[in-house]
């Protein structure tokens, strides 16, 4: 398989695991697009990150590093966070791991 | 060590920053050192009294949050806003102070870090209060360059009011962070750092209570937002008003609502509602505290052995609020996101016995209300070598999150 990966697929996935963090603490439904920031739509907060960034490895295995991804980015970056870069993230690192 | 030794304390006008150090001064009066305060000379004597002489800081205005302002976005705003200018403001008020009370030893609360600069530029020896766990376990560290954000800035204050050729992060003395909280709440900490437990301190006024409107047959819950949080509080009110009446064949509430956000909320029978409580009292009779997660009032709360259902809004809260739940003395819900039913359930599970929260809390207080940070602090600070020359580590990108409890 030397596919490129979706980002719609991605996206529908990333959007799978931040609805069951979300649902947790009572946001049920919550539409999560490529826009929707991690901070003041899904009122995330850094002990969510940790959950997220288990629930990347049980789907993706070590070809995601979340953790890497979170320490690179800026604290305006951080603040302006969005679904849509995190779908990109993970985007660029399965292709980067598969086969040419 | 022989002689009595001048010190110079240097506090931001935070009223959660300026009480640890209050016993302190105190009892190094008592054992017949000098005193002195840097900083807003109307907080410091308010809380300190009027005989403490104080050396006037300027303070900015307070940086006026709006309530919806948290996490990183808060963080941001908390350091460039407030904390980064009160340092430039407070800056000629400490060096003046210095030259002109001459101290041995610099006490400087954590996030005044004028002092510890200032101190540095004049070779004083300073030591660190740290008024909040939050920030002693580097929460953030997974987010390096938030650490960074901060820490280029720390060094461009220091390039202006500070020693240029000193390398220690102002937040962390290297000759010493006296950390005014529970161990269990920090666990392990760094070298350089004590854990002195809470300074609980007692209040100068207390406010009337209806004491005999507390009803024996059930348990009492005291759900407080702090004075602090007045205009976020309406919505977590209302909800926290719905699970009173979800638990009230069990439950009694006490509510403090300065803001009368409740005013026309149906309360069901018997709950009692208040501008203000005695709270250290209260404290000793209730069964389990709602809160925002405010340090004071979970180390208040844990000290009294009771446990805690926690709503963090911003700065330090969330990070305090994960080490109760850590400690296994509380759960923890969404300020934002709560409603009534899990509210309720939150408060259920604190005081069922068999979740092991109230045991754990009890636990914790036993260990706190053993202890006496004040003497520690105070024979800290009058053993603590005065010689110049100490090394001067640099820190790592610690985070900082401030207790802002009081912010103006």
């Amino acid at each position: 398989m030397n596919t490129r990966t979706d980002p719609d697929t991605v996206l529908a996935d990333l959007a799978g695991m931040l609805g069951k963090v979300v649902a947790e603490y009572g946001l049920v439904d919550a539409e999560i697009t490529r826009e929707t920031t991690f901070h003041d739509d899904l009122e995330l907060e850094s002990i969510d990150l940790v959950v997220l960034s288990g629930s990347l490895r049980d789907h993706y295995g070590e070809r995601v590093n979340f953790a890497e991804f979170v320490a690179g980015l800026e604290l305006d970056e951080i603040i302006a966070l969005t679904v849509g870069r995190l779908v990109d993230h993970v985007v660029a690192s399965l292709d980067a791991g598969a086969p040419a | 060590m022989t002689g009595t030794r001048r010190f110079l304390v240097v506090v931001p006008p935070l009223v959660g920053h300026v009480n640890p150090l209050v016993g302190v001064a105190a009892e190094l009066a008592r054992r017949g050192h000098d005193v002195a305060w840097a900083g807003h000379p109307g907080l410091v004597h308010r809380l300190a009294g009027d005989d403490q002489r104080v050396f006037d800081c300027a303070v900015p205005e307070g940086p006026g949050r709006t309530p919806d302002l948290t996490g990183p976005a808060a963080f941001r705003f908390l350091w460039a806003e407030f904390l980064l200018p009160l340092a430039e403001a407070m800056a000629p008020g400490v060096a003046a102070a210095i030259e002109a009370f001459a101290p041995d030893v610099v006490v400087c609360d954590q996030h005044a870090v004028a002092g510890a600069l200032v101190a540095q530029r004049y070779g004083v020896v300073h030591v660190t209060s740290a008024s909040t766990s939050a920030e002693i376990v580097d929460p953030l560290a997974a987010f390096p360059k938030i650490g960074r954000w901060l820490t280029d800035r720390l060094a461009a204050l220091r390039a202006a009011i500070g020693d240029p050729a000193a390398t220690s992060d102002p937040r962390f003395s290297p000759h010493g962070v006296l950390a005014f909280t529970a161990t269990a709440l920090v666990g392990d900490v760094p070298a350089g750092v004590r854990v002195l437990g809470p300074a609980i301190a007692p209040r100068r006024t207390a406010p009337d209570f209806p004491w005999e409107a507390l009803d024996q047959r059930r348990a009492t819950v005291l759900v407080s937002l702090g004075t602090a949080n007045a205009d976020a509080a309406t919505r977590f009110l209302t909800e926290a008003a719905g699970a009173l009446a979800l638990l009230t064949d069990r439950v009694q509430g006490v509510v403090v609502d300065p803001g009368h956000v409740l005013d026309r909320t149906p309360l069901p029978e018997g709950t009692v509602v208040r501008e203000y409580v005695p709270q250290l009292d209260l404290l000793s009779q209730v069964d389990a505290v709602v809160s925002h997660g405010g340090h004071n009032t979970v180390c208040e709360a844990l000290w009294h052995g009771v446990p805690l259902v926690l709503a963090p809004i911003r700065d330090d809260q969330p990070i305090v609020a994960e080490q109760v739940v850590a400690a296994g003395a509380g759960v923890r819900v969404r300020f934002g996101r709560v409603d009534a039913v899990r509210l309720a359930a939150a408060v259920d599970t604190v005081l069922d016995p068999a979740t092991g929260h109230h045991a754990c809390a009890a636990a914790i207080g036993r260990v706190l209300r053993a202890g006496d940070g004040v003497l520690t602090a105070a024979d800290h600070l009058t053993s603590v070598p005065l010689a110049p020359g100490v090394p001067d580590t640099p820190e790592n990108n610690r985070i900082p999150c401030c207790d802002t409890e009081s912010l103006p």
